[in-house]
């Protein structure tokens, strides 16, 4: 019996070290370890010894069995690093690689990501409201009455009134998220600090720069003591973030019958680097020649809009802006026409 | 607005350099959109915001500039009336109301000649782009332009019965400008109608048929306050604009009438000749004297987050001309000019301060107070929109932006009856006019556009839809809507389950998918998902004893579902763990079960014992075999 079980070792192992593939190996494993193997068939033998011889026999069956298996997995290891040394050498890794079928997020959704993540950080949450709005909300409110010259900055679409119970006039196409502000105040007490990303529509003649349909992410802050240095200070950060710490900003006056004092912003353009022509001589047409382009238009929150909203102009302040989203885009991207954004074309979807 | 600096310069030192000067008037609000050489001049292009009627005249934009360099204004010469005693004078018999037309200042001129204007003043006009008509025409438009203040010239003698009367139309009255263009009026609009017909759309046009021409020898002069809202109602009612009505809307200069008159007096007697006929008229009801407003200077500082100096405020104020006096320890009261509208409340004046400080001169802070807790009113998660249309993106789908508006034939291909979709009523164009009901139509719009240059297409949309057959019913849906001509309708089904599986929706995802002739497509309410999703996640332990799984092939009718047969298996014992369906051929159908029992080891005679049990109420029920 020791005599067989050492034979069939020493047979097992010289003959698993000469193997030449995997398929040879996994042969070799049925013919010893398998349940008709010579080791299995062998092990079988030893109840039948006499008790004595049992224990030492035992043994060597098991060293026997351990010294094959070892011998197997250390054959494994060498046919599968062979293998991979053959892959390694074989692989020309200059061939382009295999993609898998993945998408692309619009670019007015990466940006309004960013945005949303920026504000976040100053702990401004996002809403969102209703695009069908009341003339109520979105001028009435917001210290633009009906006869207001103001108006004729926001050429505005009416709904068809037919068949409802709604005055002509009352229903329109939001033409500015700001409609949002008060809706938010009536519903809530300061502090305040939100943001509303959004469609906006405007009766305007579609061009490079102009649409009818176009995204503003329009935000708001209110609280005891806010001050025109915060509104300042909000918007740099804000620009910097979203555009490069380099970008250069300036402020100027403007008026907004919803917010006094009145800002607008302006960032150097992106496209010409503020020299309002590119460095193939012609003019920069982005900023129209300027060098800068405006992007936010902003103020502190008018007190007719506070107590509008119920608030207390006198116990509280507040800022307010919006981010002209789609200008945004446009400028970060270098894409000269507003019309890209609406454009399903692929080849202009997948190089984002 | 145009501006050339050649004009500007009589009424204020100009020191900057035109690009500095330009820089900094955008800084304080008068948007510098332009600056062109014009021969030895400059001419300034100015955006006038809706607040300031003021800068719609050559003195406001001078008044500016001398606010920004710390110079006094000079008002310019106008007629000295005291000095002149009337010698004749011709009747007029004006009525009006105070209601409709707030000041009606005027005067008659007699014996004047109209021909060509002077060469100064026709170069003047040109230069601004305004086309010289004659004399009279050309002194009443440089004024306005001049001083802010429209001014109109009726030729006396046409107005018959020598009686103005101003009174509100009641619409449908014709009336033919100056310019030869005949208008049907609104109603309320505010004309003057002498004895016979209407001579006057106040503060829009004059009539032609009391005009000033080549014979007309005596002219009136009318230099009005009028109504904003009246004014602008009739212009928008008409699409008629003039430079007198955006003046007007805005609200013009109540205090400045006599001054525009006297200084249209003067150049109507040095260029055209004549004499005063009459005294001035001037009916009104108020005084239009300046008003007063107080700054408290704590207030100032608590607005703007920076402390000026007192004396910094005050030469600010002056050099505003809105005439400071300091009235208590921290408090500064101010005149306001009556050209001012705008100036109404404290921040206005701080506005005032603030802008010719420098809006660049401030530091800037980071809002300091409590960071709000809660979701604002009308909250929306844009972390989930982000993780739902990351789901798209991996499946292979580009996410694409379209408009919301859409056309009449848009809704008929779609089958969609438009009398009963959202409409607009002044669309920019028929091919956005409705609302569109659904995203569906503009992606498969989108699934044709690419056709010519790709084979395989997938896009998406989450967009909004705009529901409801009329106004009373409008409700607004987030909508998530994908088209493909490349995916089958498992593999379309399968990133639903995804999504739901992601969002924690139990829920089959079949009925939202169509298949049509280009593909497969599918749209659903994205704001009922969002209602449909349940709380987080709880983990459940790992199973601590091992599984029984097993591949079970039944032969059954092609027209059984095969959610009915796995949910007939797994109705069978609590210890089937899982049940999925593996794959299909012809008539056997091949399902993968999962037995599982939490408490203990499963043996294979319980797990024999259940398979029987499986296999007797598939036969029962679907008359299937094992296969």
């Amino acid at each position: 019996m020791e005599e067989e079980l050492i034979q069939i070792k020493n047979s097992a192992v010289s003959l698993i070290l000469e193997i030449k593939d995997q398929k040879e190996l996994e042969e070799l494993k049925i013919r010893f370890l398998g349940r008709g193997g010579r080791l299995t068939l062998a092990i079988k033998e030893i109840p039948k010894l006499p008790l004595e011889k049992r224990p030492n026999i035992g043994r060597l069956a098991n060293e026997v069995k351990k010294s094959i298996e070892d011998t197997i997995s250390s054959q494994e290891y060498t046919l599968s690093e062979t293998k991979t040394k053959k892959i390694r050498e074989e692989i020309d890794r200059t061939e382009p690689g295999i993609k898998p079928n993945v998408g692309h997020l619009h670019p007015l959704s990466q940006v309004l990501y960013d945005v949303v993540d920026v504000f976040k950080s100053l702990g401004f949450q996002a809403a969102d409201g209703p695009q069908v709005e009341t003339d109520y909300y979105n001028f009435e409110a917001l210290n633009i009455p009906k006869d207001h010259p103001a108006r004729d900055t926001q050429q505005t679409f009416y709904l068809d009134t037919r068949n409802s119970k709604v005055e002509p006039g009352e229903i329109i196409l939001r033409t500015q998220t700001s409609a949002m502000q008060v809706r938010i105040m009536e519903k809530t007490k300061p502090p305040v600090r939100v943001i509303i990303p959004g469609k906006n529509f405007r009766y305007e003649q579609v061009d490079a720069s102009h649409g009818f349909e176009f995204w503003h992410c329009e935000g708001f802050l209110v609280d005891t003591n806010v001050k025109l240095t915060d509104l300042f200070g909000t918007l740099d950060y804000v620009l910097r973030k979203l555009m490069g710490e380099n970008t250069k900003l300036k402020f100027a006056t403007t008026n907004f019958p919803f917010v006094e004092p009145g800002v607008d912003t302006y960032i150097q353009c992106t496209v010409c680097k503020g020299k309002a022509r590119l460095p193939n001589g012609q003019g920069c047409s982005f900023c129209q020649m300027s060098g800068w382009s405006e992007i936010m238009p902003a103020g502190m929150i008018h007190p007719n809009v506070l107590k509008t909203a119920g608030y207390d102009p006198k116990k509280v302040s507040g800022f307010a802006f919006a981010i002209g989203l789609s200008r945004l885009v446009t400028l970060r991207y270098q894409m000269d026409d507003l019309r890209l954004l609406t454009n399903p074309d692929l080849r202009i979807l997948e190089q984002f | 607005m145009l501006a050339p600096l050649s004009w500007l310069k009589e009424y204020v030192d100009i020191t900057l350099p035109e690009k500095e000067l330009g820089d900094r008037l955008t800084e304080v609000g008068l948007g510098t959109e332009k600056i062109t050489k014009d021969n030895d001049d400059v001419i300034f292009k100015f955006e006038i915001t809706p607040n300031r009627p003021d800068l719609l005249s050559i003195i406001g934009i001078a008044r500016e500039i001398a606010a920004i360099e710390g110079k006094k204004i000079k008002f310019p010469e106008v007629y000295d009336i005291e000095k002149y005693i009337v010698k004749k004078t011709l009747p007029l018999k004006i009525t009006t109301d105070s209601k409709i037309n707030p000041r009606f200042t005027g005067i008659i001129i007699d014996g004047i000649t109209v021909r060509e204007s002077p060469k100064w003043l026709k170069e003047r006009l040109i230069k601004i782009g305004q086309r010289p008509i004659n004399n009279i025409v050309d002194i009443t438009n440089y004024v306005m332009l001049e001083l802010g203040n429209p001014i109109h010239a009726f030729d006396y003698d046409k107005i018959k019965g020598a009686v103005m009367k101003v009174h509100q139309t009641k619409g449908g009255e014709k009336f033919t400008s100056v310019d030869g263009i005949s208008y049907r009026l609104p109603k309320n609009a505010v004309v003057i109608s002498d004895n016979e017909e209407i001579i006057d759309l106040c503060g829009i046009k004059g009539g032609e048929n009391t005009g000033t021409y080549e014979k007309t020898k005596t002219i009136f002069i009318r230099v009005p306050v009028e109504v904003p809202s009246l004014i602008r109602r009739a212009s928008l009612s008409l699409g008629l604009r003039s430079e007198a009505s955006s003046i007007f809307e805005r609200g013009v200069n109540a205090g400045g009438t006599v001054d525009a008159l006297l200084r249209c007096i003067k150049f109507i007697l040095e260029i055209a000749g004549g004499e005063i006929v009459s005294d001035i008229y001037d009916i009104k009801k108020e005084e239009f004297n300046p008003w007063k407003l107080d700054l408290n200077l704590e207030r100032l500082k608590n607005i703007l987050g920076i402390s000026i100096v007192e004396n910094k405020v005050l030469k600010i104020l002056e050099d505003l001309s809105l005439p400071p006096k300091k009235i208590l320890k921290d408090t500064i009261r101010t005149e306001i000019p009556t050209y001012r509208n705008d100036l109404k409340i404290e921040e206005d004046i701080i506005e005032e301060v603030a802008r010719v400080y420098g809006y660049n001169n401030f530091p800037k802070t980071i809002p300091s107070g409590q960071i709000p807790l809660k979701p604002p009113p009308y909250f929306k998660d844009y972390r989930l929109e982000e993780k739902v249309k990351n789901i798209f993106k991996s499946a292979g789908f580009s996410e694409i932006y379209t408009y919301s508006l859409v056309s009449e034939k848009d809704l008929t291909d779609n089958e969609i009856n438009p009398d009963k979709t959202l409409r607009v009523d002044n669309p920019i164009s028929r091919e956005f006019e409705y609302l569109r009901p659904t995203l569906k139509i503009n992606l498969l719009k989108a699934l044709f556009q690419n056709k010519p240059n790709f084979e395989k297409i997938n896009l998406f949309e989450l967009g909004k839809v705009y529901l409801g057959r009329t106004l009373d019913e409008v409700k607004e849906e987030y909508r998530l809507c994908a088209v493909s001509n490349l995916k089958n309708f498992y593999e379309m089904k399968g990133i639903l389950e995804n999504l739901f599986g992601e969002l924690n929706i139990d829920e089959d995802p079949s009925r939202y998918i169509e298949i049509i002739n280009e593909g497969i497509v599918f749209e659903l309410s994205y704001s009922d998902l969002l209602s449909k999703i349940k709380s987080d996640k709880i983990y459940k332990p790992i199973p601590k004893y091992p599984p029984i799984i097993e591949d079970l092939t039944i032969s059954v009718s092609e027209k059984i579902p095969t959610k009915e047969i796995i949910d007939a298996i797994t109705r069978q014992s609590p210890l089937i763990e899982n049940v999925s369906f593996k794959n299909m051929y012809k008539d056997n159908r091949t399902f993968h079960l999962v037995y599982q029992n939490k408490e203990g080891n499963l043996t294979t005679k319980e797990v024999a014992k259940i398979r029987e049990k499986i296999i007797e109420a598939l036969k029962q029920k679907f008359k299937a075999a094992i296969a």
